[in-house]
């Protein structure tokens, strides 16, 4: 039998019929609760509601739902019918409806979206993606709003291991976003691979928050639980982001052994979350707080563990993984039961290129993010792609057994990335004795709270306020150690002169950011001529973003 | 209607001199106001009246209005 995710998913149903495969956690009400059986039943249901609509194998369905119960049915329900799922983020209210809709056309030109599943109250907007001229979109469905029909069996016929099973998305804000295409062979041979570098056992309970439309949620907190048996507790993402402490108190509830959080989580929840709030709660049941999707900063961890060690946290229990969509998931994590290993070296060695023990200030503490799992193999390399030795700074490169094969639709960027059978991550780290560290970024990518962000996508936003000189803009971003993660900035120049005036253009300069659902934390105005060109002629990202720091501009 | 200890109160913590916050506002029409700033934002604002407000209150909030009236009521107790 091939061994693709519906085969998983039924001898799972098969083995633990009544076993809790999904908690749909709810913090202000009973959770619902989806036992394998009645979840794979619902699931065929959904295949045969589809493939009556007209969906087809192989066409990608793109999922655009909140946090919902029949979610997960719904998902698994694209499987059975054979087709791909693609989960994308439901607009949040700041998001301009035109933006989305312009997001959505350039996504299913890039990416190849057949059809959108979607709620009653985003039909009107996503409806005119059917008629557009550049959209591949064959019809809107309300499966919510729908009678799925009877439990017949339905089958994925024909399928191979080898074929397609989901669409996920790796980096970007619009219409720019890179879609990888992932094999049912490349997600469960992952996740198997992962899952023994994480010492998962089938009686584990992963809890999470994170949001499906980011790989780590995807691949990490749904795909493996699920292929393996494993229960899966899953919080609304916007409830999380509004009460913090929700996380803590599902933990204690579902006594959950595993969760994945971006560093930015770490600091959230060690500032954020009251001690009233945790009466009763413990969280002596974890085994595993993975950190992961941003730079891994030792601070945040030495918050987290002082903020919670009263609950049972303890520094074994914090963990690393260096991840991205491109090799479906993980390249690298800590050793499970072990505090990631932290080296403190010297500032100004590490900047030109060298890892030099730390003798005087300024020192940087770098993290490890672990060794390479099974399947995959790192290497640092220079410029022209020469392996670079133990110590030595140099991009990433990785080799996978589970890699992307392309960007869908998009050569160049696949060109870029992919040479020669390693994918160049643009991110520059250095080894010690086969421990990862992962210290900062080739390409010019802003993470915020783990999510990827793209200047292009914020300079085009911004160029278009009545004010700023067209083109004369840069985006670029900051670390905030406070908060634990990066924070975007914007250098823009401008001709407009008096404080009343400046101060209302710094403000559009910010909605301009909202309206593409991006918080503009800085924005710096200054004269024409005044930010640096690179040797192509536009405004450089690095060099201006050195020149501000250097407080050669007055902070808006 | 929003007071002014609140607006202030709000545009303090997001560093921003002037912005007409009005009652039927959600939180992310305000700039600077996304899911990083708001915990801290509702911390500014527990401070600012010396009270606290309890998860499933904080859930509830649809607008700016509504904290508002979270805000009276637990001031008026």
């Amino acid at each position: 039998m091939e061994d693709i995710l519906w085969h998983r998913w039924m001898h799972n149903a098969e083995k633990f019929p009544e076993r809790d495969a999904i908690v749909h956690w709810c913090a202000d009400g009973p959770s619902k609760r989806w036992q394998w059986r009645a979840l794979l039943e619902d699931a065929q249901r959904v295949g045969n509601y589809l493939r009556c609509q007209g969906v087809r194998p192989g066409e990608v369905c793109a999922l655009i739902v909140r946090h919902n119960p029949n979610f997960y049915p719904l998902y698994m329900g694209v499987v059975a019918a054979g087709a791909l799922p693609a989960v994308l983020a439901y607009p949040n209210a700041r998001l301009h409806p035109d933006k989305f809709i312009e997001g959505l056309v350039g996504m299913s030109y890039r990416s190849g979206l057949d059809w959108i599943l979607t709620e009653a109250s985003l039909e009107p907007v996503v409806g005119r993606l059917t008629t557009g001229a550049n959209s591949t979109v064959k019809g809107v469905l309300l499966p919510f709003q729908s009678d799925w029909g009877e439990s017949n069996p339905i089958l994925p016929i024909g399928l191979k291991s080898s074929d397609p099973c989901l669409l996920q998305h790796s980096s970007g804000t619009t219409g720019l976003q890179k879609a990888v295409v992932l094999s049912h062979e490349a997600v469960l041979g992952h996740v198997d691979a992962y899952a023994e570098a994480l010492s998962l056992s089938p009686d584990e309970r992963v809890v999470s928050w994170l949001p499906l439309y980011h790989d780590m949620g995807m691949i990490a907190a749904f795909q493996m639980p699920l292929a393996l048996g494993v229960t899966l507790v899953q919080l609304d993402p916007f409830q999380w982001v509004t009460a913090p402490v929700l996380l803590l108190h599902a933990i204690s509830e579902e006594e959950g052994t595993i969760t994945w959080l971006p560093n930015f989580a770490f600091n959230l929840l060690a500032d954020r979350v009251h001690e009233e709030e945790l009466e009763g709660v413990r969280l002596d049941t974890m085994r595993l707080f993975v950190n992961c999707s941003e730079p891994v900063r030792s601070e945040s961890h030495r918050r987290f563990l002082e903020r919670f060690k009263h609950l049972g946290v303890r520094s074994k229990h914090l963990s690393a993984s260096y991840a991205m969509a491109e090799t479906t998931f993980a390249a690298t994590q800590t050793t499970p039961g072990r505090a990631p290993l932290t080296v403190v070296v010297d500032r100004n060695s590490l900047l030109k290129g060298c890892v030099a023990p730390a003798v005087e200030r300024p020192v940087r503490e770098c993290v490890s993010s672990g060794k390479p799992i099974r399947g995959c193999e790192l290497k640092v390399v220079d410029e022209v792609g020469v392996q670079l030795a133990d110590g030595q700074v140099g991009q990433i490169v990785i080799r996978s057994q589970w890699m992307f094969t392309e960007y869908r639709n998009n050569e160049e960027d696949t060109k870029l990335a992919l040479r020669q059978g390693w994918y160049f991550s643009g991110d520059y780290g250095f080894t010690l004795e086969n421990e990862w560290f992962v210290v900062g970024r080739k390409k010019d990518i802003i993470v915020v709270a783990g999510k990827n962000l793209f200047p292009e996508d914020i300079e085009d936003a911004v160029n278009g306020v009545p004010g700023v000189l067209p083109g004369r803009v840069v985006a670029f971003g900051v670390d905030n150690d406070q908060v634990g993660t990066e924070e975007v900035c914007v250098a823009a120049e401008t001709e407009v002169q008096g404080e009343m005036e400046r101060k209302a253009l710094q403000l559009a300069v910010q909605k301009a950011g909202m309206r593409i659902d991006i918080t503009i934390s800085h924005v710096y105005l200054v004269s024409p001529r005044w930010l640096i060109k690179s040797s192509a002629g536009k405004p450089s990202r690095r060099a201006n973003r050195q020149r501000i720091l250097a407080g050669e501009s007055n902070k808006g | 209607m929003i007071s002014d200890r609140l607006k202030r109160t709000i545009l303090s913590e997001l560093d921003l001199d002037e912005f007409d916050i009005r009652d039927e506002m959600l939180a992310g029409e305000v700039p600077g106001w996304d899911s990083l700033s708001h915990a801290r934002i509702i911390s500014a604002v527990e401070t600012e009246y010396g009270t606290r407000f309890k998860t499933l209150e904080l859930l509830k909030l649809r607008n700016v209005g509504d904290l508002q009236a979270l805000v009276d009521h637990r001031t008026t107790k």
